[in-house]
């Protein structure tokens, strides 16, 4: 099926290139840059098939399977089946159920005496988009979508009288026009009636030269509404839908859990998570106005004839160019945006962003403009200790944990089946329960904390809804599933202790046992490497160039056999020695300092890999680990300098000193040094990413300036504009 | 999927997403709007049409622009799309308040017994130091009639001489020049005069920050057809940028670039002698003065090469029509009213005055700055009359029905010159409407103590938090914008009517209202009729505005007629209502679309007493605080598209307010680096008046002597400010003088950053 797809793929992409050479340059780009386009396209693809995309080149159009495409056994099965009566339940909690208004009424109200500028006006349509995407939604819907549908917009059964609603739609911005008047992010925002700190199009600015040759180029951004929509693909409720209609991409606020996974995903910012509502909202490209004719509200709003609104790739009246980039915008391989730019005046070699990002743009040969890093603070070292503690320390502990008690568990329950004497001792022993208890409630603790860390804690059940997709999906439920397992174990591993310890006798259960735990175990160790692997996943997002490395891997299953172990270590070495089983210590002590050190040599060799990948690589990546080496300079030696020593002196024991006191003293000293080495290590993980975002202003979408407000109490007075800092 | 499954026709809810059973439909934020109410937007004077959506509470929700309007066409900048929050925005007043001292706590009082007070207060101080003890700053931010009503009870009830508005500030200079070069004020063009033009000169005129829709509808003609754009500003603002030719030119200077440009055109006999000649005089003495002007000596001193200034000519005075715009780069200087005039006699002599793309348009701030012009009385009375002619005065004794003599025969004090004779003792009490001098007058350091001095001062505002009412012994609160009903003129001369979307909030009331209320406090408030509504009102003033030769003649205007034209420009006579009446011009409605005259001067005939223009010399006299060794900055500063005047209404909605929460400056990063400030921090500005506080942004925007800061926040750029005084308008520098930077402690200002923002 895949070969199929492609091959119709590469038909396509003949056709288009036909296309575009018979209209020339006229549609703004000639057919090197489709070539040059598609080759970057190609390799992009190798990557969303590494995703999980099943079908590459295809764009995702997902509508999934509707009630009405059911056999009636799978609406009763449905219907009496407790998940789905439970989890409706919960539907309702915390759900805008208002009623909607049922007053027939048009869609949308035209004003009287609408303007042109307003006005949809696409009297030609190509057949595909410059990467080959037919631009008709119909041909390439995977589910069968009827032409002349509602959208039931609000519960509107009106059906838009656009004669284009199934065909791609996307702005077009000519950045040699834009005047920054926030006509359009306001325009926005009345409209969806969004508060201040929230905009679900946001005008920055790159600017360059010095003066009076002095070159100031805003960039007004939304949802591009992809071809490859990431945040769809990524979201692990699915809140998103893209619409055989405009090609829209839509999310639905109330199925949102608030993980934020889309707002990572996505390189342009376009979902806004909002910290204060828990939910994720975003551009809904105002397909009201779109069904009666009109173009977007801020596209109406434009007053420097910037921004304009059609079916893509086609060229506004009065403009040239329908490129793919300007300076300042993501490398648009990564999700096909349906987003054109037009602009023809020259820009300076070097355009900087005004926000506090380590980011500026430099031109290359070809004139197009790629992301370097601009040391903004100069190249002084720092601690900034506090600064290591953010809104993702729950997903510290959570990755932690989840990490160690895997290690742990696998160890101790392998270590036993291959009959490790030392570990069997441990099964034997008195702390073999109070361990097991320990591994179940660090990883407790890690969901708790993860499930908290939602904006919506109460809908943590749709975490598995888009298992078909999304890796935090996958990853959500093989933790979940590693959990149950081996609560499973503690569980029975706890009962056929009482059982022995008040003496009752019931064979039929107590023979059962063992075999269940076996099962147990295996499954949790299965399903908690799915878990982790997709843990990984989740992390390779081609927006955060920072993460999207084999470090993760390394880091995550290295960790997870130096935590695990250290972990482990900790509790069975002292229970060996304390109960007089000298030797089987010094033997449990040689195999977790051996793993712990294989652990953190394969994480720290990982994250040299990750240094020099770095070092090399320009753009967001390399600009975070600029911060990585000056605002957090101090720090980050001290984790390379405790995992590489940590990592030695783990091995010296597990090689030469196990049978020693001195061992066990270099052992102890070193365990905590881990601790604290992956602790930093993991916060650095979380706040140094940088991800591709638009640039920002002075003080709008500018994170320096927002910390600073919060920090100093101006992000207290709401028209700020900026979230206070939200304990959750 | 099979084939079969593909061709049905199925209609499928879309709502339906996923197979889940309870699926939530597509949400698209619905306020739920039962009325669109027609009005016109209070901020700036670009004059849009404005419609707010009111929910089925009748609370104001919306807003939207008006498609059929000519002016914005259905655009609105920021600050109009959120209007409909400004009702609700923080600070507002909602009860009369009195207290016997600045420093003791406020008392909520009730309208009768404040205005009883007020009344009797102002008669005290008056009958105590003079009539003229007692003064009135006014605004350009009523309406009309409103002003007209001010203007009755300050001229015909207070008689106190020392009365002016806040638009001495703003457009003193433009309405000076006017009246210099053309015999009276108003604006000869219009925004279509884009269409026509062929050159184009903004003059120290930020029209994207200033005037989006405006800019908008430039941006337009020139989409259509293309002409040369030149933007002559010391910053390279986007207008600047995106300009055919950048003139940066050094603060304060524009008059030799005038005069300099006249140079080059009167030696290269570019000029337009039959229109000089038919039209004008006093070419000689500006012949004579330009001499002296030629584009080497101009070069130096306005830091132009000469070759600009030659070529800048050239394009102007070819040009088929050219045009030039200004808006306070001119008027905010210390020769306002001179850069005017030579703005317009540039027009003059190149015929450029009075045709389609050929005018001298000043681009007005405030939204009825032309209103308080107009009516006001400020400078003189109603009708741009005079009080200098004995004929004005007769004639509006007679109309409103009191003694000729109760008038003064000379125009008091203009705001500028009230403060300083607070300051000297002279004047004791004082009425604010609308206006908030201790954000926006120039020396914040010298008004506070000059407004500590007052025996009486009365706030009259929309918003209980104006930094001045710290001083006040009395709030009136006020209705705001739409709360009210009556008409704004805009730029281009047009009538707009604001309609009524909401009641006053809690118990303040129209301005007209407490005028009217405050006249009966008053002997001849007893003899002057001081009708009910703004409609009447209105009519008094079509009455007003009759007669033989006078520009503003707005007597075949009604308010119906203007909102069913979305407004009216003036002249509009009675013999111009009847011939629309009797045209078959009508809408698809069936409304009369009223037309008024889109241009001044068309026939070359202007308001002086012999129907010719004024050229007059203007030589330059560089009187400016430019840098030296302790002061090495140039201090620039403006507006940004966010913000209105002092921030009491942007300053509290989020929405706006976001865009720059915090008073910030714009500096070069060469200097910042030389003097070791970072982008993003804090320092301490210092002028020989005082120091302010602000956030730097480094930025190649400016020169590497020069720094920006926007004027809208309190204690920032205006405790630095100089503000010499133009010597016709008594307009305020603004925009020219000193400054030096000073490092701060982070800490501490960031604590002062805060402390200083209540909103």
């Amino acid at each position: 099926m895949n070969i199929k797809v492609n091959k119709e793929q590469a038909a396509t992409e003949t056709k288009t290139v036909e296309f575009y050479d018979a209209s020339g340059n006229a549609s703004g780009f000639n057919s090197a840059d489709v070539g040059s386009v598609r080759n970057k396209q190609e390799i992009n693809e190798e990557a969303l098939v590494a995703a999980g995309n099943p079908t590459p080149g295809k764009p995702a159009i997902e509508i999934g399977l509707r009630e009405e495409n059911m056999t009636g056994l799978q609406k009763t099965l449905r219907k009496y089946n407790p998940w789905f009566i439970a989890r409706n339940y919960l539907d309702t909690v915390g759900t805008d159920n208002s009623d909607l208004d049922p007053t027939p009424r048009p869609i949308f109200e035209v004003r009287s005496g609408e303007r042109d500028y307003a006005k949809l006006n696409d009297p030609v349509v190509h057949e595909a988009n410059r990467y080959g995407t037919m631009i008709d939604l119909l041909n390439i819907s995977d589910v069968p979508v009827a032409e002349g549908r509602s959208l039931e917009i609000n519960g509107n059964p009106t059906v838009g009288e656009n004669p284009n609603r199934n065909k791609q739609h996307g702005f077009h911005f000519t950045a040699d026009n834009c005047i920054g008047c926030h006509a359009c992010e306001a325009a926005c925002s009345e409209k969806n009636d969004l508060p201040a700190h929230l905009s679900f199009r946001s005008v920055g600015y790159v600017e360059g030269g010095s003066y009076p040759d002095y070159k100031r180029m805003n960039i007004s951004m939304a949802c591009n509404h992809c071809d490859n929509p990431v945040c769809m693909k990524g979201c692990p409720t699915k809140a998103y839908t893209k619409h055989a209609e405009y090609g829209a991409v839509l999310q639905d606020p109330e199925t949102c859990f608030g993980c934020g996974y889309c707002t990572w995903v996505c390189p342009y910012n376009a979902p806004q998570l909002d910290p204060i509502e828990g939910k994720v909202s975003k551009c809904n490209m105002c397909v009201d106005r779109l069904e009666v004719g009109l173009k977007p509200a801020c596209v109406s709003a434009c007053l420097g004839n910037a921004l304009n609104f059609g079916v893509v790739e086609n060229t506004p009246e009065n403009r040239e160019q329908v490129k793919t980039s300007i300076p300042g915008f993501p490398d648009p391989t990564i999700t096909n945006p349906n987003i054109r730019f037009q602009q023809t005046k020259s820009m300076p070699n070097e355009m900087a962003r005004t926000d506090s990002m380590p980011i500026k743009y430099h031109k290359q040969e070809d004139g197009s403009f790629r992301s370097v890093v601009d040391e903004k603070e100069g190249k002084a070292l720092s601690w900034n200790l506090a600064r290591l503690s953010s809104r993702e320390n729950p997903l510290v502990i959570f990755t932690l944990f989840t990490q160690a008690s895997m290690g742990a568990f696998i160890l101790l329950f392998l270590g036993c089946v291959f009959g490790i004497e030392s570990l069997v001792a441990i099964k034997n022993s008195v702390a073999y329960i109070p361990l097991l208890i320990l591994l179940v409630a660090l990883q407790a603790i890690g969901l708790l904390l993860s499930t908290m860390h939602l904006g919506k804690p109460m809908r943590f059940y749709r975490g598995f809804n888009n298992l078909r997709y999304s890796p935090v999906s996958r990853e959500a439920l093989g933790v979940a599933l590693f959990f149950t397992g081996i609560a499973a174990f503690t569980g029975l591993e706890v009962l056929s202790f009482g059982m022995g310890y008040l003496e009752i006798s019931a064979p039929a259960i107590t023979d059962l046992i063992p075999a269940i735990q076996t099962g147990a175990a295996y499954f949790a160790i299965v399903t908690g490497l799915i878990g982790l692997y997709w843990m990984v996943r989740s992390y390779r997002i081609p927006a955060r160039p920072f993460w999207d490395h084999s470090q993760v891997f390394t880091s995550f299953f290295g960790t997870m056999f130096s935590l695990g172990s250290v972990v482990l270590g900790l509790v069975a070495v002292p229970t060996l020695a304390l109960t007089g089983n000298a030797e089987l210590a010094s033997d449990l002590l040689q195999i977790t300092a051996g793993l712990a050190a294989l652990g953190l040599i394969a994480e720290g060799l990982g994250l040299l890999n990750h240094a020099k990948y770095l070092n090399t690589e320009s753009g967001e990546g390399a600009a975070a680990h600029y911060v990585q080496q000056t605002t957090f300079g101090k720090t980050y030696i001290l984790r390379n300098v405790l995992m590489a020593a940590t990592g030695l002196l783990m091995a010296i024991v597990a090689i030469a000193l196990s049978e020693t006191t001195l061992g066990l003293v270099v052992a102890a000293i070193a365990a905590p040094a881990v601790i604290v080495s992956l602790l930093i290590g993991r916060a650095l993980f979380y706040i140094l990413v940088i991800p591709t975002t638009m640039p920002g202003a002075f003080f709008w979408k500018n994170k320096g300036f927002e910390e600073h407000a919060r920090d100093v109490g101006l992000a207290d007075m709401p028209q700020v504009g900026v979230v206070p800092a939200c304990h959750h | 999927m099979t084939s079969e499954k593909k061709k049905v026709g199925k209609k499928f809810s879309i709502s339906k997403i996923f197979g889940r059973k309870e699926q939530n439909p597509i949400r698209i934020a619905d306020k739920n709007i039962h009325q669109w109410k027609y009005t016109t937007c209070g901020y700036c004077s670009t004059g849009c049409s404005i419609e707010i959506g009111l929910n089925e509470k009748g609370k104001a929700v919306a807003s939207r622009g008006n498609a059929n309007a000519d002016v914005n066409r259905g655009k609105l900048c920021i600050k109009g799309i959120f209007e409909h929050e400004l009702f609700d925005a923080a600070g507002r007043g909602d009860k009369p308040l009195m207290r016997k001292a600045p420093y003791d706590a406020w008392q909520p009082s009730d309208w009768d017994s404040t205005l009883d007070h007020m009344g009797s207060e102002i008669q005290r101080i008056q009958e105590t130091y003079g009539k003229d003890s007692f003064a009135i700053v006014s605004t350009g931010q009523l309406l009309t009639e409103e002003f007209y009503t001010l203007g009755k009870l300050a001229r015909g009830c207070i008689g106190s001489n020392n009365y002016d508005g806040n638009t001495t500030l703003c457009m003193a200079s433009a309405v000076s020049g006017y009246k210099r070069s053309f015999g009276s004020d108003g604006p000869p063009g219009c925004y279509e005069d884009f269409e026509h033009t062929e050159c184009l000169i903004a003059w120290g005129s930020n029209l994207p920050e200033q005037h989006p829709i405006i800019y908008w509808r430039l941006k337009e003609a020139l989409e259509k057809r293309n002409f040369p754009v030149i933007v002559i500003d010391p910053r390279v603002t986007m207008f600047a940028q995106f300009a055919d030719i950048h003139l940066a030119i050094t603060p304060g200077t524009d008059l030799a670039l005038m005069n300099s440009l006249m140079h080059v055109i009167l030696a290269e006999g570019l000029e337009d002698r039959d229109y000089i000649d038919a039209h004008t005089n006093g070419i000689e003495e500006v012949e004579a003065c330009v001499k002296d002007y030629d584009p080497i000596t101009a070069s130096k001193i306005c830091g132009i090469s000469e070759d600009s200034i030659r070529q800048v000519a050239r394009l102007y005075a070819k040009a088929g029509a050219a045009m030039s715009i200004w808006t306070m780069g001119i008027n905010q200087s210390t020769h306002g009213s001179d850069g005017v005039v030579g703005i317009n006699s540039l027009n003059l002599i190149t015929g450029n005055i009075g045709k389609p793309g050929g005018t001298s348009l000043s681009i007005t701030g405030q939204c009825n700055a032309m209103g308080t012009r107009e009516w006001s009385s400020c400078s003189g009375l109603p009708g741009y009359r005079m009080l200098e002619k004995p004929e004005h005065r007769k004639q509006i004794a007679d109309f409103w029905g009191i003694d000729e003599e109760f008038f003064p025969k000379k125009r008091g004090l203009a705001q500028t010159d009230i403060f300083p004779a607070i300051e000297a003792g002279e004047i004791k009490g004082l009425w604010l409407v609308a206006t908030n001098p201790m954000t926006s007058m120039p020396n914040t350091a010298r008004i506070r103590k000059i407004l500590e001095k007052l025996d009486f001062l009365v706030i009259q505002d929309a918003y209980a938090d104006v930094e001045t009412t710290q001083y006040a012994h009395m709030f009136l609160p006020a209705a705001v914008w739409a709360e009210k009903e009556g008409c704004f003129t805009n730029t281009e001369r047009r009538y707009n009517i604001v309609r009524k979307v909401q009641e006053p909030k809690g118990d303040s009331k129209s301005d007209f209202w407490i005028f009217n209320e405050l006249a009966k406090r008053f002997p001849n408030g007893k003899k002057i009729h001081f009708p009910d509504t703004v409609e009447e009102a209105f009519d008094e003033m079509r009455e007003l505005s009759k007669g033989a030769g006078r520009t503003l003649d707005i007597s075949g205007m009604t308010h119906q007629k203007i909102e069913d034209a979305c407004g009216i420009q003036w002249p509009y006579t009675e013999a111009d209502a009847k011939r629309d009446e009797e045209s078959t011009i009508a809408t698809e409605s069936g409304k009369l679309i009223a037309k008024g005259a889109q241009r001044l001067y068309t026939d070359g005939k202007f308001q002086t007493p012999d129907g010719k223009a004024n050229l007059v010399p203007l030589p330059f006299v560089d009187n400016n605080e430019v840098p030296c060794t302790e002061y090495p900055f140039w201090m620039n500063s403006g507006r940004v598209v966010e913000h209105f005047h002092t921030r009491t209404r942007t300053g509290k909605m989020g929405n706006m307010n976001k865009y720059s929460p915090t008073p910030y400056m714009e500096m070069n990063p060469d200097a910042g680096a030389e003097l070791n400030v970072k982008h993003g921090s804090y320092v301490r500005i210092v002028s020989r008046r005082g120091d302010a506080v602000v956030m730097v942004q480094l930025t190649q925007r400016v020169a590497r002597n020069s720094v920006f800061i926007p004027f809208h926040f309190h204690d920032c750029v205006n405790r630095v400010c100089l503000g010499l005084l133009d010597p016709h308008s008594r307009q305020p520098a603004f925009k020219q003088g000193s400054i030096r930077i000073e490092a701060v402690d982070q800490d501490m200002a960031a604590q002062l950053n805060v402390e200083r923002r209540t909103y």
